[in-house]
């Protein structure tokens, strides 16, 4: 019996013990760059989702240039990036992060997850300064969020090309229209940012933007988990209609204004996509690349300094499908990549400061308005 | 002193097992309670404020239910027809009939949906197939639990039992003898294969994940939000979703395997056995049965395979496909977005390997303990049993949350570079299964061999090794290439533990190509070929251990 009485005891020490392991984060002041102690270990290892900018070749070329040996740790989305940084706080694995967007920089910032690079830059355009203009992250690409639609099937007959996100709510568009979840997609979260300036702005005052998400959640919107499941499974109007596993149930789909330019880019100069100009419904997205506290602070700004090179970054929109962060490189023409893709009139207005201040309770009043719908 | 030394190892396994499971589940659930808050009524209720995790117990529990039900509508007819009768290459018919079970779940998911996509059925487009595809695959999946519980009840039960039934009213007709006599045999057996089957459909990942979009399991939605959890002060409400959704998992899978637990005693046979060549005659109908059950069985794999071969080549023209071997060559090509799946086998392979080194030993020992216990405590073995039981209790995601977060508590650096990590959550899936596979493999074990060695002078080493293990050499070997398998294939702990990290396996790997977005035509091929490969070692190793499967009378793998 002793023996069962030991097993007994050691569960209780186990049940026990761990409890001592849990601290609290420190949320003191961010470290001064004087104070900032690393070793430069030769090594490069980046936290990042898939970010198809990121090409061997081009990976390959900047260790030949730098000697710095890269590594990538790659996650499923953008959220996921500022999870890990959020996890690892104080503990990082990583030296660089890239891929968090407007959307999730200041939650990053917020929590000093970064240090200051010393990477030298310039010629960084104003429009991707705009939302953050510090020495914490740096602007690499960015694009518009915009809804998209099927212009064989909205062709002014069968459906009216929208003119107001009100509309989506009506019956002809019940269950044909796809946005990726907010809660786990940038595209999403971008997307649900604008619709609060949206209906902020919006002809009648009566309405928040609560009641259109809970309209569309009557309105059997379809939320998927992320943007390839909205775009590539759910619309009719892009490339996922030749892939296996497509429904294509429908006809409008949150993605970037610029999408129906990459389809038409890789057609050959077609595309039945288009991208919808409704005033304040777009939202402007800049992607980050920014060196992460603790790590190898050298290789972090030698890699972002390469990033922002004109040379690498001009490639940005056949590499990565996203505009340059550079003045002066707009998407090519060949193809209609250009003529396709559109720059919205006037996006939503949100700064980033509100942005991360609201951006937990507008989830919860997301996640409200969805299920009492 | 042997005898003291034994008791030794008795309590070393249970505390490695302690430390092995409870350590890194009570990590993480601390932590998910330090930021979500202690009261558990928010929990729940966090369920039903979140847009994706609402209704998401309801079809938790109903595709569960109704998976059981297909399984068992599936798997019954055909453990009849293989128990009862005599088949060409029987040993290679069952074979193929249950080996859907060590199939990875991943791989399955990535069968139905070729079978169900445009070079299949076509059906796929029709959102309302979804659920019927998932109740579908999760029969698939289970089949093999109905046909292990159920067959060797039904071929080994003496003939002359049944005669002598048809000489007595209760058995003068096939109705009669069914009320009286195979529903009160079998109905342990098939107890025990329903709950098995209820477990492994409720706590579904892979297939739910790919099949059923937009719907969820308990077990997906934390897998899902899993990443932002025990962050403090950051996005509570998923704190709590994963508290919800775990507690009520918990809740559920302790109660079936109690049950399971207490069924597994009764399926104990009473009756009189024989050996099945006596049992069983030739049945030519059968085959509308086996038949059917053998293309159900294989067709999934062969999509795979086929499909792993088959590229799409879209232009302005339109889209047609090719057969070609580049969706292999991509899988096999290392770039550094994408690991080669020859890196993903080693790491496979490697993992599998320790999980081998470490959960068969544990999982025999505790199972030999839980023996030794029920002589002269029957209540503390039926403790141990349970205790046993919990990882299965705990689904595999929560395990994978559990080595996550622990790993980054204790020691983020060294965890990361520390390879053997993901082998950790393979060793708390597997051990459960070493330990049901030993315990009633040293249960039938006549004590009297024993007691005839002792009484000869052989020493106990000698008799251990002359004795137990050749009556035991099958069931080890099932154990083996069982937690082999189930390491090869696991999903939703690898998922959740490699995500940090760079040591992608073979499964998490057919994930990732499968997610790749864009139209990069080479990635489903690809997704294909290597779970061609996981198949192809799952097989193998199934194969090796069908053959050498001791003509065992019952036995639950």
């Amino acid at each position: 019996m002793y023996k069962f009485t030991a097993i007994v005891v050691l569960l209780i020490f186990n049940l026990a013990t761990p409890g001592c392991l849990t601290e609290s984060i420190d949320d003191g002041e961010p470290v001064k760059p004087e104070q900032y102690e690393y070793t430069d270990d030769g090594e490069l290892v980046i936290v990042t989702y898939d970010v198809y900018g990121l090409t061997d070749e081009m990976l390959e070329r900047f260790e030949n240039q730098s000697g710095y040996e890269v590594s990538l740790l790659k996650l499923d989305d953008s959220g996921s990036v500022l999870d890990h940084l959020l996890q690892h706080k104080g503990l990082q694995v990583a030296d660089l992060a890239i891929g968090l967007d407007n959307t999730y920089l200041q939650t990053a910032l917020d929590n000093n997850v970064f240090w200051e690079h010393n990477a030298l830059l310039n010629n960084i355009s104003d429009s991707a300064l705009q939302p953050y203009d510090g020495p914490l992250a740096v602007p690499f690409d960015q694009g518009y969020i915009c809804l998209n639609y099927d212009s064989e099937v909205v062709d002014g007959e069968n459906y009216s090309v929208p003119t107001s996100l009100w509309e989506l709510t009506s019956d002809e568009w019940k269950g044909k229209v796809a946005i990726p979840s907010p809660e786990t997609s940038s595209p999403g979260r971008a997307f649900m940012t604008a619709t609060t300036d949206y209906f902020a702005h919006d002809e009648d005052n009566q309405s928040e933007w609560t009641d259109w998400w809970s309209a569309m959640s009557s309105n059997e919107v379809i939320i998927t988990t992320g943007w390839s499941e909205a775009y590539e499974t759910r619309y009719t109007g892009g490339y996922g209609e030749w892939t296996d596993g497509h429904v294509g149930d429908a006809h409008i789909v949150v993605s970037y204004c610029h999408s129906p330019g990459v389809e038409s880019w890789y057609n050959g100069n077609w595309t039945k996509s288009a991208a919808l100009d409704i005033s304040r419904s777009s939202f402007h997205q800049v992607e980050y690349v920014a060196a992460i506290e603790g790590g190898n602070l050298d290789s972090a700004s030698a890699f972002i300094e390469y990033l922002l090179t004109p040379e690498i970054n001009s490639m940005m929109p056949i590499e990565n499908s996203m505009y340059s962060a550079l003045e002066g490189f707009d998407l090519p023409e060949e193809n209609g990549y250009r003529f396709n893709s559109v720059v919205p009139d006037e996006p939503a207005n949100v700064s980033s400061a509100t942005i991360a201040k609201n951006m937990e309770t507008w989830l919860e009043m997301w996640n409200n308005a969805m299920v009492d719908a | 002193m042997l005898e003291m030394k034994f008791k030794f190892s008795n309590s070393c396994a249970v505390l490695a097992y302690t430390l092995l499971v409870i350590l890194p589940l009570w990590l993480a659930l601390d932590r998910l309670i330090w930021v979500a808050g202690p009261n558990p009524i928010d929990w729940l209720s966090s369920l039903e404020r979140n847009y994706i995790a609402q209704g998401v117990v309801q079809f938790t529990f109903i595709q569960a239910l109704l998976s059981t039900l297909a399984t068992l509508a599936i798997g019954l007819p055909i453990a009849w027809q293989l128990g009862r009768y005599k088949w060409p290459l029987q040993s290679l018919t069952k074979a193929i009939l249950t080996m859907p079970f060590v199939m990875p779940s991943i791989v399955a998911a990535m069968g139905f949906l070729h079978i169900v996509g445009r070079a299949g059925l076509n059906i796929r487009i029709d959102e309302s197939t979804w659920f019927l595809t998932l109740i579908i695959a999760h029969a698939w999946f289970n089949m093999a639990l109905v046909i292990r519980f159920c067959e060797p009840v039904i071929s080994t039960l003496d003939p002359r039992l049944e005669e002598q039934m048809r000489l007595l009213p209760a058995g003068s007709n096939k109705i009669r003898r069914f009320r009286n006599l195979w529903a009160p045999l079998l109905a342990p057996s098939i107890a025990a294969a329903a709950c098995m089957t209820f477990v492994f459909s409720f706590t579904s990942f892979a297939l739910v994940r790919w099949i059923t979009l937009g719907e969820n399991t308990l077990e997906s939605v934390m897998a899902g939000i899993g990443s932002s959890a025990g962050i403090k002060g950051y996005m509570v409400s998923r704190n709590e979703i994963v508290l919800g959704s775990s507690m009520i998992q918990f809740t559920i899978l302790l109660l079936s395997l109690v049950l399971m637990s207490w069924l597994q005693q009764k399926r104990q046979s009473l009756l009189p056995q024989v050996s099945e060549d006596i049992v069983k005659k030739s049945n030519p109908r059968g085959w509308y049965v086996i038949g059917p059950g053998l293309i159900f069985a294989l067709s999934p794999l062969i999509a795979v395979f086929g499909a792993s071969f088959r590229i799409r080549n879209t232009d302005s023209s339109g889209t047609n496909y090719t057969w070609e071997t580049s969706g292999w060559e991509y899988a096999f090509t290392s770039s550094s977005s994408m690991t080669s799946a020859w890196d993903a086998l080693y790491n496979s392979l490697g993992y599998a390997a320790l999980t081998l080194i470490i959960a068969v030993p544990l999982g025999w020992i505790l199972a030999q303990t839980i023996l030794d216990l029920e002589e002269f405590n029957p209540k503390m073995a039926r403790a141990l049993d349970v205790l046993t039981m919990l990882p299965f209790a705990i689904s595999s995601v929560m395990i994978g949350l559990g080595v996550m977060l622990g790993m980054i508590k204790i020691d983020a650096e060294f965890f990361y570079s520390f390879w053997p990590t993901p082998a950790l959550a393979h060793v708390m899936i597997t051990t459960p299964f070493v330990v049901r596979i030993m315990l009633p493999a040293l249960r039938s074990i006549d004590p009297s061999y024993d007691e005839c060695g002792r009484t000869l002078g052989i020493p106990k080493w000698k008799r251990f090794i002359q004795i137990q293990l050749p009556m035991l050499r099958g069931s080890i070997l099932v154990a083996v290439i069982f937690t082999l398998a189930m390491s090869l294939g696991e999903f939703g702990a690898s998922w959740v533990v490699t995500r940090n990290s760079d040591w992608t396996t073979l499964p998490v790997m057919i994930d990732s190509l499968k997610s790749i977005p864009y139209n990069n035509s080479l990635t489903a091929p690809a997704a294909c070929a290597v779970s061609s490969v996981l198949m192809g070692i799952t097989l193998l190793l199934f194969t090796w251990a069908e053959k050498f499967r001791p003509a065992r009378d019952g036995g639950m793998f």
